[in-house]
């Protein structure tokens, strides 16, 4: 390096260019007004929306939830709710059952199909493909309707067609089987079932450990479950004697009950605030070389502005909208939401529940039985029903994943390179063995993400229940607009209810797919 | 949310279609076995394998059964579909306009014949020892059928059906096989026919010998054709008439004719489109043909379907000089701005016709001043157009041609927008155009037109370096792919009036459209994503280094290698789309569905009729997403992704 | 596109008419590790600059760096007369004054070899089609292939998507190369092809600075050779010096591990 180097840039500086041709200021320059575009497009729509609104004389806000519903609902936790929050909330239960009951049979259904896919068996490989390009070429709206009109067309309740008379009945009304239910002393039992857990966790790590020291067979497994069982078998008779754990959530809920919004409020900013400055930290930690901080650049400061404006309007809406804090502390607490009839809090509802006083068994049965009200016969409310509607959309959902599903195992079952089976088969592992422990955990890994896509879209085409009525969240917001006039506020509940479905699947799927990692490496 | 789901291409490198360029080989079937040999190799392989065969072959044998019982029961009223064939299909449109009908489907037929003629060539057909053994499955389950079909019922003259105490009489079992004589007759013939070309071919030769799958087709639906000639297919109803079924007239005799000019016409555009390629029609000819696929929607719709009725004054004075305005001024503007040398004062002057564009929309809202939609509109064109234009400028030639293409959009722009703006004079009973299979057909073919552009921008924003771009395109898609479609549908049906500015209305269709195509368009724009984080560092760094702008990398490196590799996915979406259009019932348009499922169960002919109008919905549903599915499993395996 | 030329000419002032690259005290991090440190150096117009070093000595972070691949957090540096900075019209420049050329190629796998080399000149450069195909095609015959002009790279040789690559950096007749490792990821019997190419291009008159384990084409063509190694320029010098009487105690260190 000579030295004339160092002299010819020495003596001057470098010159910052003019802003419309300084790549970093154009690039943010375009995204703010790319983002003041989108919020004046929201804006303007607001206003016309608040306008449209007001000249039809339609208030907004969510006050019709705690007003009377003049509707009955089908079938639900409530049939007869008094107030549309109460309905809704109906609703978003039997979306959930649903939800849940179908992913499960789906599930089952689809790894079958998927599996007989490949069998060498012509006919079971044959029908499997039937039914897997049957189901995933009609669209799902029409099978639900199609399966409808068929159970309309079964016989009527009274009437033949009830196979076993008071355990399983099908009918036009739909089919109804014993129902199997939570009673009084289930959550002491609970309790019970979890002490039975966690001692069983501990004796089955301590024979895990004799069977690695001493290579004997130990069954550690079986052990817990024996253990498991023990627990669950005293606790049936011996619950009541855990009735004290209520008292530990009441306490919790007069304390929660206690503090005032503006805890509530000071909380919430407070974890805005550490939020956004655990986020500069880690940002400028990141930045930091051993050197010292390197410079930042104008991009780095646009991004720290950024994390700290949304902080502050985090706290702007925390403190300006007061109610949003007190509801919070009555859903936690122990004074509960009136509209929704949750008449405690959570802590008060598990104060109540894990109570003293509960003595009964903690699962009882009740079987199904017909009675007649008016000149119709039904099924009464003892049995587990699923009636008409429901059972369409169950049917309909189920068969209609499962073909997906069932796609979705089978290739993940192909992805499997061929060389693992060899390699399995040159150590001599035998077929089950073979499939158990080599073959279905690498397929997992290939299934599990667009598995949990398909358990999405089953949770969102529940909402297909609309077309034949069966009151799901969907179908009971559609009843609840109608007679309000609040489209806006319900499919404001409907967005974030379903966003907190997907959520929920979402982290679950995720919580497996990063064990699965784990396990991999 | 949704992280752990995305598609995203997991094989980066497994992927590289322009290897793939040359024609796959002729390969050969398996050697045939004996039907002895491929029972014990397929059925009975093991005592476990003997078992499942028996145990699901009678399962499956019952499910045929009962579905056949169900689907031929005397109790099905299948005079609700055939008379109500034009209503499944068309609605109510009149039938003195039925021509435009024709004209539309001629059209799409001819393109499409080109499409197939240009492209043809690929792919090796059917062997002959696939179509033996298909027709002799086809016709052992016609036999297999009518063996399983329980006998038809009794009825006495008036054609009541005989009952005694126990339920319906039915016929003996052998006279009812007797009396399906032409059913058997039919299966004789096809597994006849199978099995001549099996044996008289020979196993070398049948294994070798293939049909081209196009002229197969084309034979397939000549046959079609020929049976409307023959056979009286479906009924003319009365809308409101004493009778639903017109005495003497039905579906094939009004139809016969215009299907066999159909398929002449098929027959002439495949021929012509192969003479084109022998004749080495090359990049032009099949620009023209995408560019007609793309505008035959458009013009179809709004221009053959509903024959609107200009004001000759008012385009004389008002939408003619505006168009040429916009024209003429807009490509003075582009010519300045696409000079090589024009450097950042082209960027201040796009940014400010993007200000001008966007200005008039604030005014709007203000009420500062009025302005035709349609000038807005043009001008927001205009200021896209200037701001991408620096990255197409070049030499002369190059300026010139991008003039001419300004020029042909603003056309087609200003003739569509005052075609739209037109009231149409075909009158029809209800508020829509055109229902049943129509309207199925016409949202999901607008669906993918508008959300194909949108997807692949939400894509673009969605891995951006800009992180607000970032943010938006993410939470658009999330939030989207998070709700149900029918809470999106309900939301543009019933509340999107309440968003529109004064004297702005939207009718229903084009509020569903713009929900399936949010909708569609993130999902759509995930499939995008996959292909786009499939491209290598290296692409991004070679367009650097050669000097392309973000625009030109985008448009020339980027999109069209990821585009590629996302095909299947896209095609899988366009199958979903096209099944979702059944969600157009609920919100109360008449397509398909709501055709079969509440009009014609309200006529007094046929009042509760729904099975029968649901079973035929299924089956032409099955038959579309069938197809395209199996056409896009073609499509994956030829351009080799996901194989390993 | 000379440094004449008013519109471009940003800081032409800044350095001396010949002087090409000018590099003062560029410094780099990767999050905690520091790639490039206090690089400071002078490449003269006509001049074959060979940068050698261990991997991970920083040589292709300060390669690339010169096209703006890669952006430097503190120092300066000048490319013929034109400093990189945020500017966008500076940045364009340079892009299409320096030429790349990557260890993987990196040509666009759908476009043709013919498309691959004249996209550029016709959308950056802006020149007739009909103009730059010839241009594309003399290329193609001066790196020795021009029966392949109308395949696809998936079709073609490493050695000869190489030279590909060569030629489509030269369509925007840049006034300096840059070579990342042309020849690591092409097989042993290919690498001499690669290598012909770039030495004519030498003998040519072009600014190049290329970075290499090939001490052959080093000791042959380069003017200058420069050592790097922890993101610090050790030592510079001609070939004779550097590989027979080297300062440095790492540089011997260095030749004795590869010689």
């Amino acid at each position: 390096m000579s030295n004339t180097d160092q002299a010819t840039l020495a003596a001057t500086q470098a010159r910052r260019p003019p802003f419309y041709r300084d790549a970093t200021v154009l690039k943010w320059l375009a995204q703010v007004v790319a983002l003041l575009l989108v919020l004046f497009t929201l804006f303007f729509l607001a206003t016309q929306a608040q306008g449209n609104l007001e000249e039809k004389k339609i208030a907004t806000g969510f006050d019709f939830l705690g007003t009377a519903l003049g509707s009955d609902l089908g079938s639900g936790i409530d049939t007869d709710p008094h107030t549309s929050g109460r309905a809704l909330l109906s609703g978003a239960v039997n979306t959930i059952r649903l939800a849940i009951g179908g992913i499960i049979a789906a599930t089952i259904l689809g790894v079958l199909v998927g599996v007989g896919r490949l069998s060498s068996n012509w006919v079971v490989k044959r029908m499997c493909s039937v039914f897997v390009e049957t189901m995933r070429n009609i669209p799902l709206l029409v099978q639900i309707i199609l399966i409808f009109v068929v159970i309309a067309s079964l016989p009527r309740v009274e009437a033949v067609g009830e196979p076993i008379h008071g355990w399983l009945h099908l009918s036009n009304k739909g089919v109804s089987i014993p129902r199997v239910h939570i009673s009084d002393g289930f959550y002491q039992w609970l309790v019970f079932l979890l002490i039975g857990a966690l001692v069983g966790r501990w004796v089955m790590r301590r024979r895990l450990r004799l069977h690695d020291d001493t290579g004997r067979e130990t069954y550690p497994v079986l052990s817990f479950a024996a253990v498991l069982g023990a627990f669950a078998a005293v606790g049936w008779f011996a619950h009541p004697i855990f009735g004290w754990v209520g008292a530990i959530f009441g306490l919790v809920a007069d304390i929660i009950d206690s503090l005032s919004q503006t805890v509530v409020q000071a909380v919430i900013s407070a974890l805005a605030v550490a939020a956004a400055v655990w986020w500069i930290r880690r940002f400028l930690a990141r930045r930091r070389t051993p050197a010292g901080l390197t410079k930042l650049t104008d991009d780095d400061r646009f991004r720290i502005i950024f994390a700290a404006a949304g902080s502050a309007v985090v706290i702007v809406v925390a403190v300006t909208v007061p109610s949003l804090s007190s509801v919070l502390l009555d859903l936690a607490g122990g004074r509960g939401i009136d509209w929704l009839r949750f008449d405690n809090g959570f802590f008060g509802w598990l104060s109540e529940k894990f109570g003293n006083g509960r003595t009964g068994a903690p699962i009882d049965v009740k079987r199904p039985d017909i009675e007649q009200l008016g000149n119709f016969p039904n099924y009464g409310p003892s049995g587990l029903n699923l009636t008409q509607g429901l059972a369409a959309v169950y049917f309909g959902v189920v068969l209609y994943t499962a073909g997906f599903i069932a796609e979705i195992v089978r290739g993940g079952i192909l992805a499997v390179p061929k060389g693992q089976t060899e390699a399995a088969q040159a150590v001599g592992l035998r077929r089950v063995t073979m499939l158990r422990r080599v073959i279905l955990p690498q397929a997992f890994r290939v299934i599990l993400p667009p598995l949990g896509n398909q358990y999405l879209n089953l949770t969102k085409n529940t909402s297909l229940a609309i077309a034949i009525g069966y009151t799901d969240i969907v179908q009971v917001g559609q009843t609840v607009y109608n007679q309000t006039g609040k489209t806006l506020e319900v499919v404001a509940i409907w967005m974030l209810f379903y966003l907190a479905c997907s959520l929920t699947i979402s982290v679950v799927v995720n919580f497996f797919n990063v064990r699965m990692k784990i396990v991999e490496r | 949310m949704g992280l752990p789901m995305d598609p995203v291409a997991a094989n980066v490198d497994a992927v590289e279609p322009w290897a793939g360029e040359a024609e796959p080989a002729q390969k050969p079937e398996e050697p045939s076995l004996s039907a002895r040999q491929w029972v014990r190799q397929n059925l009975f392989s093991t005592p476990f394998n003997s078992v499942l065969t028996v145990v699901f072959g009678l399962f499956s044998l019952l499910v045929a059964r009962g579905l056949l019982n169900f689907t031929f029961s005397e109790e099905r009223e299948w005079d609700a579909v055939r008379t109500n064939l034009r209503l499944l299909f068309t609605h109510a449109y009149p039938e003195e306009q039925y021509i435009r009908i024709w004209v539309c489907v001629g059209t799409i037929v001819v393109l499409a014949g080109l499409s197939v003629g240009l492209l043809a060539g690929r792919g090796r057909g059917v062997s002959m020892k696939k179509l033996s053994l298909n027709l002799i499955g086809v016709g052992s389950a016609v036999a297999l059928g009518v063996v399983l079909r329980e006998p038809s019922v009794l009825k006495d003259a008036d054609g009541e059906v005989l009952r005694d105490d126990d339920g319906v009489l039915r016929e003996s079992f052998a006279a009812a096989m007797a009396d399906r004589w032409a059913w058997w007759l039919a299966a004789a013939v096809l597994v006849g026919a199978g099995a001549a070309l099996w044996h008289l071919l020979g196993d070398e030769r049948r294994r070798k010998t293939f049909v081209p799958s196009v002229e197969m087709f084309v034979a397939l639906v000549g046959l079609l054709v020929a049976s409307a000639w023959v056979y009286p297919w479906g009924h003319y109803a009365f809308a409101d008439g004493e009778f639903i079924a017109e005495p003497g007239r039905t579906v094939a005799m009004t139809t016969k004719l215009p299907w066999t000019v159909m398929w002449v016409l098929l027959i002439a555009a495949i021929a012509t489109g192969r003479q084109l390629r022998r004749a080495g029609a090359g990049g032009g000819v099949r620009v023209a043909l995408n560019l007609a696929w793309l505008l035959s929607p458009f013009v179809l719709y709004w221009v053959v379907l509903r024959d609107p009725a200009l004001d000759w004054g008012r385009v004389a004075t008002v939408d003619i000089p505006l168009a040429v305005l916009f024209a003429v001024g807009g490509a003075a503007v582009l010519w300045l701005l696409t000079d090589p040398r024009i450097g950042e004062l082209g960027r201040i002057i796009a940014t400010g016709l993007v200000g001008v564009a966007a200005f008039n929309w604030v005014a709007a809202f203000f009420g500062w001043y009025s302005m035709l939609q349609k000038v807005r509109l043009s001008f927001l064109l205009l200021a896209l157009a200037a701001l991408l234009a620096h990255n197409f400028a070049g030499e002369r030639a190059q300026r010139l041609r991008l003039l001419g293409g300004w020029a042909a959009v603003t056309a087609v722009f200003h003739y569509m927008a005052t075609i739209m703006n037109t009231p149409s004079t075909v009158e029809t009973p209800t508020e829509a155009l055109i229902g049943g299979f129509a309207v199925t057909v016409i949202v999901a073919v607008f669906t993918l037109l508008f959300s194909f552009p949108l997807g692949v921008l939400l894509a673009l924003a969605r891995t951006s370096k800009l992180p607000i771009f970032r943010v938006l395109a993410t939470s658009f898609i999330e939030v989207i792919r998070g709700v149900p479609l029918i809470t999106i549908l309900i939301f543009c049906a019933v509340i999107l009036k309440l968003f529109l500015p004064d004297g702005m209305s939207i009718s229903l269709i084009a509020a569903a459209t713009l929900g399936y195509t949010f909708f569609s368009a993130a999902y759509l724009a995930e499939n995008v994503r996959g292909g786009l984080q499939s491209i290598r560092r290296g692409q991004f760094e070679a367009s650097d280094a050669v000097g392309l702008t973000g625009v030109q990398r985008t448009v020339f490196i980027v999109l069209p290698q990821a585009l590629r590799v996302s095909i299947p996915p896209l095609v899988g979406q366009m199958i979903a789309t096209f099944k979702e259009t059944s969600l157009l019932a609920i919100i109360g348009i008449f397509d398909l569905l709501r055709m079969a499922n509440s009009v014609i169960p309200a006529q007094t002919q046929f009042l509760g009729v729904k099975r029968e109008g649901l079973l035929f919905v299924c089956l032409v549903y099955w038959i579309f997403a069938y197809s395209m599915s199996k056409h896009s499993q073609r499509l994956e395996k030829k351009l080799g992704v996901g194989e390993r | 596109m000379s440094v004449s030329d008013a519109t471009t000419a940003v800081t032409a002032e800044l350095a001396a008419r010949d002087d090409m690259i000018v590099c003062e005290g560029v410094n780099k991090w990767f999050g905690d590790f520091q790639a490039l440190d206090g690089i400071s150096a002078v490449i003269k117009e006509r001049e074959v600059v060979v940068v050698l070093g261990p991997s991970g000595s920083g040589k292709s972070t300060w390669i690339r760096c010169i096209n703006r691949l890669e952006v430097h957090q503190e120092g300066r540096i000048v490319v013929d007369g034109v400093e990189l900075t945020n500017d966008l019209r500076n940045i364009e420049k340079i892009r299409s004054e320096v030429g790349m050329v990557f260890q993987q190629f990196n040509l666009f796998p759908h476009l043709t070899v013919l498309d691959n080399i004249t996209l550029a000149p016709i959308w950056v450069r802006k020149k007739p089609k009909r103009e730059t195909e010839e241009l594309a095609r003399s290329l193609l015959e001066r790196v020795g292939i021009p029966e392949q002009a109308e395949k696809y790279p998936g079709q073609l040789s490493g050695g000869q998507q190489q030279r590909v690559a060569i030629a489509r950096a030269l369509a925007m007749e840049p006034r300096i190369m840059l070579f990342d490792e042309p020849t690591s990821a092409l097989d042993p019997e290919m690498i001499k092809e690669v290598l012909d190419v770039m030495k004519e291009l030498a003998t040519s008159g072009m600014t190049m600075m290329v970075v290499t384990h090939e001490m052959g084409f080093a000791r042959e063509v380069a003017d200058r050779v420069i050592f790097m190694e922890d993101g610090q320029i050790v030592e510079t010098g001609t070939p004779e010096h550097f590989f027979t009487s080297p300062e440095e105690e790492r540089t011997r260190l260095f030749l004795s591990q590869i010689l």
